[in-house]
């Protein structure tokens, strides 16, 4: 099937910093797809170039295989909600998510029938003759998304939607909007430097960094599976150790070897990342374990379903999750296990 | 018991707390003082000074009636132009795809620093009969004297108060509320028509109401170039003038301040409330999406015409003040600096008045926005006095002193002293504003962190605002100085022989035909007036440290 939004090697500057890098990417009819990186990234104005407030400097924008690079904004149906939700603070409710279908100029009663239908889908109903002022924070980044959706986009655009919610409301609001967009099948891009949201929404994600997206793939993909540094310390933590291969499957650290799921060339570098909870940490020396590291605890912190470990190896700390209920002592000499499929090879940087 | 249980309610636990400071129990009385006196006293003995019959005969006279109908006729017109172009500029200095903006901006702003009656001057030398541009380049007999000649003179005085107010309303508008529009589908043009200018309507709407009041005011331009057209604004002056008529001057200015009042408390009280606030979240800064080309166009269309209008006013009278004889005798010459230089008294007068006024504006703005900002009791009642000159015309001022400071025990009329005063207050509403914007700047706790400290009342002034509120002085004295430099309004009915200021000086050069005198003496006192500025803001500047980010 032919990618419902595709970007071609786009590139854009500001100045002399180059905001987004050549990027290329392919966005499915019906997905979720998030932008996810650390401020600064370049996803903003990534999401920006597909909206066409920025033209690129370089490369191509394409919607069902059409180029719409150089189109402006308004003839492009990608509605976007603001980080800051942009309502129209001299219109109602009403007013704000009917601005969308009056500018395409579509007749007066059909005007009504849809926008009194995203209302309700969106839970606004009664809300409709109030302005924005008079709304909770919730509910305004609920007319947002309304105002979004009633003009039926091909694409919805979401800026970081939720950051302007409180931690609570932010969970709840995100299944609601996951639930929603399943249920439409509306296509949508979200940007957001929040790694969990990103997990517990996309079909897809694509990690950012430095204006480069540094790898696309399902949340699993992203989280068990990183292909870098970066992506594995930006989605969950994670341990590193550097070394380099002896054997297939055996790279030699400064803590000792470590057998790994995958193999690679002989005498290349290694660098291997590892989840915090991944690591199963022992009192005593287990027996017949493998990947075995002796380490002392260095500080200890319960955070509730778990206890995070630091532990002091060989010039390094790890950190280890374990379970709440377990009782670990600063200063405590212990053994970190790493079982071998969970010792993962990324790429530096 | 009965008068135990008022006073509690009309003086708070906390007001009783604060009076018991004497310093600050000192200055409670000191600026309620001066109110009650300098603003309340005038603006009473004017409206009580003609009886009850005086007001009811009002709607037989002629003349009156006829003066009110043309006021309020000029005011709608000369309203409706200044507010269309200062529109125009507004929207050219707030959009970053306009070509000269920062040009037109500094254009717009010449305007604020002439005296009232410059550009009518100005353009009867360039546009009247003996006009170099409409007689002698165009050979065309025009007369400018009258209503169409005041309407476009009000237009280019009145339209940079617009432009300041509007300006500051559209640089509001959050840029993303109109990428919003873009993305959901409006073009270049109805962005424009849906949101940015929708938004703008109370600024608009304001503006209008500041404008307004501007022009049913306006005495310099309206004496010079009304001619025999009466207008409420001349007509009190010529009361005085040529017939010594307090009572009928004061009917008339009584009249006038009908009109302004209502327009003042208008603006203040109900378009001041319908300003939209904008939801701001976090965000990135977005920038505004391009301007309709014909929309561009037009709007730099406007601004050029305009500019151009505007710095005619000063090359006129920079043409005049060289001119051997304006209209017969076009050769160069300096005798009328000679001239002008004859009435350097007027000129240092004006300077010591205004240096006077900026004075007492600012300490007296910086004093009452200290106390308004405290639970103290009157504190509702001072501020509405503060404010209250806004609402009065000039010559609404200018008679009120005559009236109440012409006789024992408070005899200023004849002294300097008087001008310094009515000018003060009249002008005091900028100081004060200026004063309570820099305050709400100060955040609470820095306050309280003194008092923490040890420092009590007057201290709290001393040592934490009075660093802070050196804007605010130079704010409040630069704006009380220009005016106060630059007003005939009020120094025509308050000028004694012995205290001419510049400009009563020009205004009888005009009357009486010496116009190469005038112009000399109005570019003399345009350099004295800018140069004073300059010299003031060097000196802030020295004492001021610019606060980091600001």
């Amino acid at each position: 099937m032919a990618a419902h939004l595709r970007l071609a090697e786009v590139t854009k500057r500001f100045g002399p910093t180059v905001a987004v890098d050549r990027v290329s990417l392919e966005i499915e009819e019906g997905s979720f797809f998030t932008l996810l990186g650390p401020s600064g990234c370049g996803k903003t104005t990534l999401l920006r170039v597909v909206a066409g407030f920025h033209l690129p400097d370089r490369g191509e924008v394409y919607l069902r295989e059409r180029r719409i690079t150089h189109l402006p904004p308004h003839l492009r149906g990608t509605a976007m909600v603001f980080q800051e939700y942009a309502l129209f603070p001299h219109m109602t409710v009403e007013e704000n998510v009917a601005y969308g279908l009056r500018m395409r100029r579509v007749p007066a009663a059909e005007v009504r029938a849809r926008v009194a239908r995203v209302l309700e889908l969106v839970g606004l109903v009664g809300q409709e003759r109030k302005y924005p002022h008079q709304l909770s924070g919730g509910q305004q980044q609920r007319v947002a998304l309304a105002r979004a959706l009633v003009v039926e986009p091909e694409v919805l655009l979401l800026d970081e939607p939720l950051s302007n919610l409180d931690a609570k409301l932010r969970v709840r609001v995100r299944e609601e909007l996951r639930e929603l967009q399943r249920r439409l099948g509306q296509t949508t891009v979200y940007v957001t430097h929040d790694q969990e949201e990103a997990l517990a929404l996309s079909d897809r994600i694509g990690v950012m960094n430095e204006g480069r997206v540094l790898q696309v793939g399902t949340p699993e993909e992203i989280y068990l599976r990183p292909k870098n540094r970066f992506v594995a310390e930006f989605v969950g933590l994670a341990n590193f150790l550097e070394g380099y291969w002896v054997s297939p499957g055996v790279v030699r650290t400064a803590t000792g070897d470590l057998r790994v799921g995958q193999g690679a060339a002989l005498g290349g570098r290694a660098l291997l990342a590892v989840r915090p909870e991944e690591v199963r940490l022992h009192r005593g020396a287990p027996e017949g374990a493998v990947n075995l590291l002796r380490g002392r605890v260095r500080s200890v912190t319960f955070l509730g379903s778990v206890r995070r470990c630091t532990v002091e190896l060989d010039g390094v700390s790890w950190v280890v999750d374990v379970r709440g209920e377990e009782s670990v002592r600063p200063a405590e000499e212990v053994y970190l296990e790493v079982p071998p499929d969970r010792a993962r090879v990324v790429e530096e940087g | 018991m009965v008068t135990a249980r008022i006073g509690h309610a009309w003086v708070t636990r906390e007001g009783r707390r604060l009076l018991a400071d004497p310093g600050l129990t000192l200055a409670f009385l000191l600026g309620a003082g001066a109110l009650a006196l300098f603003v309340l006293y005038p603006t009473v003995r004017v409206l009580v000074y003609p009886g009850l019959e005086d007001y009811l005969a009002i709607p037989r006279s002629v003349r009156w009636m006829q003066a009110a109908r043309n006021s309020l006729l000029s005011t709608v017109l000369s309203t409706t132009t200044a507010v269309l172009v200062g529109l125009a500029f507004a929207f050219a200095t707030t959009r970053p795809d306009m070509p000269g903006r920062a040009f037109f901006r500094g254009v717009a702003l010449l305007p604020l620093f002439a005296p009232p009656f410059m550009v009518a001057f100005s353009y009867i030398l360039l546009f009247g009969r003996q006009g170099l541009i409409t007689r002698h380049l165009l050979g065309l007999d025009v007369n400018i004297f009258g209503p169409q000649g005041l309407w476009m003179v009000q237009t280019v005085a009145f339209f940079p108060l617009a432009m300041l107010v509007i300006a500051g309303v559209l640089e509001s508008v959050n840029p993303s509320l109109e990428q919003a529009a873009r993305n959901l589908g409006a073009d270049e043009w109805r962005v424009v028509r849906t949101v940015t200018l929708a938004l703008a309507r109370p600024g608009i709407a304001g503006a209008a109401l500041v404008v307004a009041i501007s022009v049913l005011a306006d005495f310099g331009n309206a004496v010079v170039i009304a001619g025999g057209w009466p207008l409420l604004a001349t007509e009190a002056w010529f009361r005085m003038e040529g017939m010594a008529d307090l009572r009928g001057a004061s009917l008339v200015v009584a009249l006038l301040m009908v009109p302004t009042t209502a327009l003042f408390v208008l603006e203040r009280y109900w378009v001041g409330r319908r300003r939209y606030t904008t939801i701001t979240g976090r965000g990135s800064r977005l920038q505004r999406p391009p301007t309709h080309p014909l929309l561009k166009g037009v709007t730099f269309a406007v601004c050029v015409v305009m500019s151009a209008l505007v710095l005619l006013v000063y090359l006129g009278v920079l043409a005049g003040a060289f001119t051997a004889v304006w209209g017969r005798d076009w050769s160069f010459t300096l005798e009328h600096w000679h001239l002008a230089s004859d009435r350097a008294a007027t000129l240092w007068a004006s300077l010591r008045v205004a240096a006077g006024a900026g004075l007492v504006t600012a300490v007296a703005g910086i004093l009452l926005a200290f106390l308004t900002g405290r639970a103290l009791p009157l504190r509702r009642v001072l501020d509405f006095l503060a404010v209250l000159p806004g609402a009065l015309p000039g010559v609404f001022v200018g008679v009120g002193y005559v009236l109440a400071f012409n006789r024992p025990p408070l005899e200023l009329v004849g002294t300097p002293w008087v001008l310094v005063l009515a000018l003060a207050f009249w002008h005091l509403p900028l100081g004060y504003q200026a004063a309570v914007a820099q305050l709400q700047q100060v955040d609470r706790s820095i306050e309280e962190a003194a008092a923490n400290l040890g420092a009590r009342g007057l201290h709290v002034l001393r040592d934490v605002y009075l660093p802070l509120l050196t804007r605010a002085f130079v704010e409040g004295f630069s704006v009380s100085f220009v005016r106060a430099v630059t007003n005939v309004s009020i120094a025509v009915f308050l000028v004694s022989p012995g205290n001419v200021v510049a400009t009563f000086a020009i205004l009888n050069m005009i009357g009486n035909g010496i116009w190469g005198g005038a112009a000399a003496l109005t570019t003399m006192l345009l350099l004295v007036t800018f140069a004073t500025l300059g010299l003031a803001r060097a000196l802030a500047g020295r004492v001021v440290r610019p606060l980091p980010g600001g």
